[in-house]
């Protein structure tokens, strides 16, 4: 499949990336490991006559345990024991990513800034074409709930909930300047599939920052997925929080791959804090969280099979992440 | 862009510069403009791993690269990995244990067995299926191709 022609542009600063992106306004993709954005564009889905590639600006590489540059490589992360100890969430997440190869290109920013899913748009033009186009990419309806004009498509990323339960914050930098965020609030809760992000025109994500009052939680990400080598999570679920005993101290759990966002149960976990988390207890957490996630049928799986396993998943999630050693 | 377009770099150990359009992949011009057929295009949406050649050392898939961004950097396809003479000792444990049926997914695996032997000489059986799990085999003759990066550890070193 050969690309419609665009102009490739490397910046060296984010400075110049940021006069760039403010220059060629809305005419340009960012462009990182290429790895979600490349497959769509084969598909011709929203093409740009401009990429702004990353990879040559400095300030976007590396990690270290307090911060993740955008550009920092999953497979660079993965081959870490030290990052892993400290983080077992984000660790689990970013060993369930695609596969070697694909973690191999694929970056953090990339990942977190990852398009959404559906299998109505994530199909060549002429499956689209054939079926009538969608509210996504080049049409005004939505196959899976054509009563309304709002995209369901499902964020699809593994490392948002593992990163949102040790209260990750993402540092951006745009026409207006510098400012961080907490990485939940990136993603748009009055949006949809469409309009998913916080992200001002034109915003580079530059680093993920971990707070040092989160280092010391036990974590765990579990994927639902159909092939485990392969595929995109059909539901993905982290947890992470410190134990005294059998009492909770700190409780976070974040659900992905079910909805246009993911997104974290503050009010439901922090009843818990002081109290005994016991089998009981764990049910209902898992259950009203269970209750609160609505995937609708655009992925493989069938979502009262989705919705089901997030009570199942939470329950595992939190008995191993439990278990698990702290950093 | 601009009909100058080009890009430079090394390829299976050769200074290599060839007129490339911004939105070249890789893929596409090893194969339709050098002719280095041995990197096989399977699915082109970086799924199978057909196409997998090594940046700078690191397996990478070809099919989701821009060739411009490839500029100064070493690029080893299938045909690098065979010396002049003869046959890697990865290649040569394909063929000694049978791990090719149609042989259309060889060159990925034979690409993806030697950067993970380069990076850990001895793996274990684990480690060998967790390294080329981005690896699609069609035939599905998956034990003998695990059998063969094993041998090929042993044989080397
Ligand atoms: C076969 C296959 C399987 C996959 N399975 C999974 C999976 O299981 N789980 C999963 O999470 N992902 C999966 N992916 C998707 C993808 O590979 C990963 O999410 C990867 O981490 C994306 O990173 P990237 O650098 O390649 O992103 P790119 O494709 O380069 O970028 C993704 C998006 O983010 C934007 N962007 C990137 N960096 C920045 C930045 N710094 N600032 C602003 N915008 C930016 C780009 O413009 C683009 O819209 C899969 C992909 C393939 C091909
Ligand atoms: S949820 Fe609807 S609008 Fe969104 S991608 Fe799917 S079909 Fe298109």
């Amino acid at each position: 499949m050969h690309l419609d022609p665009f102009e490739l542009h490397r910046p060296t600063t984010v400075d110049e990336t940021v006069r760039l992106a403010g220059a060629l306004a809305g005419r340009f993709d960012f462009l990182a490991g290429g790895t979600d954005l490349l497959p769509n564009y084969k598909m011709h889905l929203n093409l740009k006559p401009h990429l702004v590639a990353l990879e040559d600006v400095d300030e976007l590489r590396g990690f270290s345990a307090d911060r993740l540059g955008a550009m920092a490589r999953l497979a660079d992360l993965e081959r870490d024991p030290a990052f892993a100890a400290t983080w077992p969430s984000v660790a689990d997440a970013v060993g369930e990513v695609a596969t070697p190869l694909v973690r191999a290109s694929g970056t953090v920013g990339g990942n977190l800034l990852l398009e959404t899913r559906c299998f109505f748009f994530n199909q060549s033009y002429f499956w689209r074409a054939s079926l009538g186009f969608c509210l996504k990419a080049d049409g005004d309806r939505c196959h899976v709930v054509p009563q309304k004009e709002v995209c369901y498509a499902t964020h699809s990323g593994d490392l948002a909930p593992a990163l949102m339960v040790v209260d990750a914050e993402v540092e951006v930098a745009g026409p207006a300047g510098r400012r961080r965020l907490p990485l939940a609030d990136l993603y748009d809760a009055k949006g949809d599939g469409v309009r998913r992000l916080t992200l001002a025109p034109g915003e580079l994500l530059v680093a993920v920052h971990l707070p040092r009052a989160a280092r010391g939680r036990r974590g765990r990400y579990k994927k639902l997925r159909v092939r485990p080598a392969y595929d995109f999570p059909e539901l993905g679920v982290a947890v992470a929080g410190r134990w005294t005993g059998d009492r909770v101290e700190e409780l976070r759990i974040a659900v992905g791959g079910a909805e246009p966002r993911p997104r974290r149960f503050d009010t439901l976990t922090d009843a818990l804090v002081g109290r005994t988390l016991d089998d009981a207890r764990l049910r209902e957490l898992a259950e009203a969280i269970g209750k609160s996630v609505r995937p609708v049928h655009n992925t493989f799986l069938l979502p009262d099979y989705r919705r089901r396993m997030v009570a199942v998943y939470v329950r595992r999630a939190v008995a191993e992440a439990r278990e698990g050693t702290a950093g | 862009m601009s009909a100058e377009a080009r890009v430079k770099f090394l390829l299976n150990g050769h200074p290599q510069e060839v007129p490339c359009e911004d939105a070249r992949i890789l893929l596409d011009l090893l194969r339709d403009d050098l002719h280095l057929t041995g990197t096989k295009r399977g699915c082109d949406l970086g799924t199978c791993g057909c196409c997998t050649v090594l940046v700078d050392g690191r397996p990478t898939l070809s099919c989701l690269t821009l060739a411009r961004l490839t500029e100064g950097r070493s690029v080893t396809t299938i045909e690098g990995l065979t010396p002049p003479q003869g046959l890697s000792a990865v290649q040569r444990a394909f063929v000694d244990l049978g791990a090719t049926q149609c042989g259309f997914c060889t060159p990925g695996f034979v690409v993806t067995a030697t950067a993970l032997l380069e990076e850990n000489p001895r793996p274990t059986r684990a480690e060998i299926e967790r390294a080329i799990s981005g690896n699609l085999c069609r035939c599905t003759g998956y034990i003998k191709i695990v059998d063969a990066i094993a041998a090929a550890s042993r044989s080397s070193g």
